[in-house]
């Protein structure tokens, strides 16, 4: 059989340890999966969805009961949307923790922070997008935290909203960022960040000369596990999508009072539970960015491991790295459930 | 094999998904010609009843009244940003519900002011009751009202009471005040009725324009009507009183089985053609929903007696001859068409020129009642020109009362 488009996309053989379901945890491949189905979904989505205050919640929820198959379809991107934020999330644990992130492959690293953060923005823009009372409180919290900032923040805060309060313009620019602005710059980094794996040598693994185990998988192989994985990913996707409907509340409405409670999305969560400390910008913007920052600094940490540990689960000269990261995970996961 | 059952996996997702998708039932979509928004509420609702005649379904749709997510299949979610609950006439959301130039909010020349006049009433204020209780007590100077069951203006005030701050027990230091505040504010439009069947209403307009009486418990009631039954009433009047004395509510003990016994309690005295009829058969629009003056006591509203259809020895009962097509008794009468009223036909007046519109004057001089709830026929006579010697000067029902009282 000659090597099709697909196979083309894999370098001819990987070594097989690393490939192991066991290493990658799959996630990687997930997060290429995920994204994909997050663009053909949105992209359907796009028929019916109308970016004005007055239509926004509306059209969600004529796609969501209306249209048929519009509630799975809804479903699918709200569930993916989350997924590639969980698996994006333990693919950036995997590398810290297996040592991945170590020369050469330190630029794609942070190319991969970049991207995580990236989807973070989607996942709030999306989430804005319903314009329902549900997301009221945390587009108005959330926004808020940019006026915080101080000198440049109430001009920030007029250009990503159009105006002084959410109101059409902000909508249609969170509409034109979700569907365009940040899809673009996902897509380069995306294809750079994949781009970067091959140059720097696939997944890491010892130098030839230091494995204990040289078999190799064919790309061949290679495609067919990721065909199986996709399809069992997509059965499963599906099966989420049906029985646990996304998100939706009532329309936004000026005059009636707020009827959900004061949530930020869960993936900002950890940031509610920061600012209850008290300064909106120190608590929900300069920790948010140490955070990052900090995530950004592990690679230099430890910048080389010892060769013959690398592409193993938790290589002993990557300890601080790895007591910093679980360190990081762990709290925000604890400040998530407070 | 692993590939096998990965896309076995798959068709049974895909088969689910297809399942679950065809489980709700089929959207009945609905366009009201008034607001032209398709809406599907009658998805799950489409045994509902239209409300009246005055509101078909068809034109008003569901949303236009009772707000919610005209889209939503989820009942939940459909429900959530509806107004009052079940009941959006509740006077906290009143206006965005029922109110509107065209509705029950327009100018006071076409009739249509129905909400600003119910929120002034002494029903849905309740100032009466409040000011009496505050006055006998020595909180405040005189019994002219100052606080209502919710803050209220009138800006074009012929009463003297431009506007009502709210009621507030947090700033009552009186004892019994305080007990008022505890156990006398079930009977007002706003407040929630006290526990028992005999008690059973909505609050707002519903209170009296959808009658609860009778009904099973839990059961959906949808229903306006000016065909009000005096049982309506009796959820606040008649159930028993209100003591000074320990500032409590005294249910009436009395079992009541049938009319006469129900129609007053014991204290009461009436005369037969009181318990044959309903309330609203004699007691007008003006005094039951206001007159668009906040008044400091119910006294100072309600104004029909005996006279007002009887007239007294030396008057006849004022009446009035309909010209105007668009008379608001032709509209009260096609409201609640228990007669058919016509232009020419001739009724009475009240003294205050409110159309008697179910009491019309025949050709032959004739006097006849139709009951705005019975439907009943009842021929009924001046005092004109009989054996009674009432002095003219003295009307007030108890003066008739000492004739013509029921014994009971």
């Amino acid at each position: 059989m000659s090597p099709s488009f697909f196979h083309h996309l894999h370098p001819p053989t990987i070594p097989k340890p690393q490939a192991r379901f066991s290493h990658t945890l799959g996630a990687g491949g997930l997060a290429v999966f995920l994204s994909l189905t997050l663009l053909v979904t949105g992209a359907l989505e796009m028929f019916y969805y109308v970016p004005t205050p007055d239509g926004a919640a509306e059209s969600v929820q004529m796609l969501t009961f209306l249209v048929p198959y519009g509630g799975l379809v809804r479903n699918l991107h709200f569930w993916a949307a989350q997924g590639l934020l969980i698996v994006s999330i333990i693919h950036m644990v995997r590398v810290l923790l297996t040592g991945g992130y170590a020369a050469p492959r330190r630029f794609n690293y942070w190319l991969g922070l970049g991207l995580l953060a990236l989807i973070i923005f989607l996942d709030f823009s999306g989430y804005v997008l319903r314009w329902d009372e549900g997301i009221r409180w945390a587009l108005v919290a959330g926004t808020n935290l940019i006026k915080a900032i101080p000198g440049i923040g109430p001009g920030a805060y007029r250009i990503l909203m159009g105006g002084d309060a959410p109101g059409p313009a902000a909508l249609v620019r969170f509409y034109a960022w979700h569907i365009f602005g940040l899809i673009l710059l996902f897509i380069i980094v995306g294809v750079w960040h994949i781009f970067r794996v091959r140059r720097d040598g696939g997944i890491a693994a010892p130098p030839p000369k230091l494995r204990q185990n040289r078999e190799r998988l064919p790309r061949n192989e290679l495609v067919r596990i990721e065909v199986v994985a996709m399809i069992v990913a997509t059965a499963v996707l599906i099966l989420i999508s049906t029985f646990f409907p996304a998100p939706i509340g009532p329309a936004m409405s000026e005059t009636a009072p707020p009827t959900a409670e004061a949530r930020a999305p869960w993936f900002f969560l950890w940031v509610q539970q920061l600012l209850k400390n008290g300064d909106a910008f120190f608590w929900g913007v300069l920790i948010p960015l140490a955070v990052l920052g900090l995530l950004a600094a592990l690679p230099l940490i430890r910048p080389s491991l010892a060769p013959e540990e690398i592409g193993s689960w938790l290589p002993k000269s990557g300890r601080v790295v790895q007591i910093a990261t679980l360190g990081i995970i762990l709290t925000l996961l604890i400040l998530t459930l407070l | 094999m692993k590939r096998t059952l990965a896309a076995l996996f798959l068709l049974l997702a895909v088969l689910t998904a297809v399942w679950a998708n065809g489980r709700p039932p089929a959207p009945i979509p609905l366009t009201p010609t008034l607001t032209g928004e398709t809406e599907y509420c009658l998805t799950c609702h489409n045994d509902l009843p239209d409300i009246s005649a005055a509101h078909p379904t068809a034109v008003f749709g569901c949303v236009r009244c009772h707000g919610g997510e005209r889209l939503a299949l989820d009942a939940d979610l459909a429900h959530s940003s509806m107004r009052g609950g079940a009941n959006p006439s509740d006077l906290a959301v009143v206006e965005p519900s029922c109110g509107g130039s065209d509705c029950h909010s327009g100018a006071v020349s076409a009739d249509r002011d129905h909400i600003q006049r119910v929120q002034t009433s002494i029903q849905a204020t309740y100032a009466g009751a409040i000011a009496a209780v505050r006055y006998a007590f020595g909180v405040q100077p005189d019994p002219a009202a100052q606080l209502g069951a919710f803050a209220v203006q009138d800006t074009e005030t012929n009463t003297g009471v431009p506007y009502l701050d709210p009621f507030n027990p947090a700033q009552e230091t009186h004892p019994s005040i305080l007990k008022f505040s505890q156990n006398c504010l079930n009977c007002h439009l706003s407040a929630d009725p006290l526990p028992g069947g005999e008690y059973d209403r909505f609050t707002g307009c519903a209170a009296c324009h959808t009658p609860t009486q009778n009904r099973a418990p839990d059961q959906l009631t949808h229903t306006l009507t000016t065909a009000i039954p005096y049982t309506q009433c009796n959820t606040c009047h008649n159930r028993g009183n209100y003591s000074l004395r320990d500032m409590a509510f005294h249910p009436r003990t009395d079992e009541a089985n049938g009319r006469l016994q129900d129609y007053y309690q014991p204290i009461g005295q009436f005369t037969q053609c009181e318990w044959t009829l309903d309330c609203i058969d004699c007691h007008t629009r003006s005094e039951a929903m206001g007159d668009g003056d906040i008044h400091s006591s119910q006294a100072d509203i309600q104004y029909v007696q005996c006279r007002t259809c009887h007239g007294t020895i030396n008057e006849p009962p004022l009446t009035k001859t309909i010209t105007d097509p668009n008379d608001i008794a032709l509209r009260l009468a096609a409201l609640n068409p228990v007669i058919d009223l016509q232009v020419g036909d001739t009724i009475l007046v009240t003294e205050q020129g409110e159309p008697m519109w179910n009491i019309r004057q025949l050709d032959d001089g004739s006097l006849q009642l139709t009951g705005k709830v019975t439907e009943l026929t009842l021929p009924f006579s001046r005092v004109m020109d009989t054996a009674c010697e009432q002095n003219p000067d003295e009307q007030e029902s108890h003066f008739c009362h000492e004739c013509h009282a029921v014994e009971h």
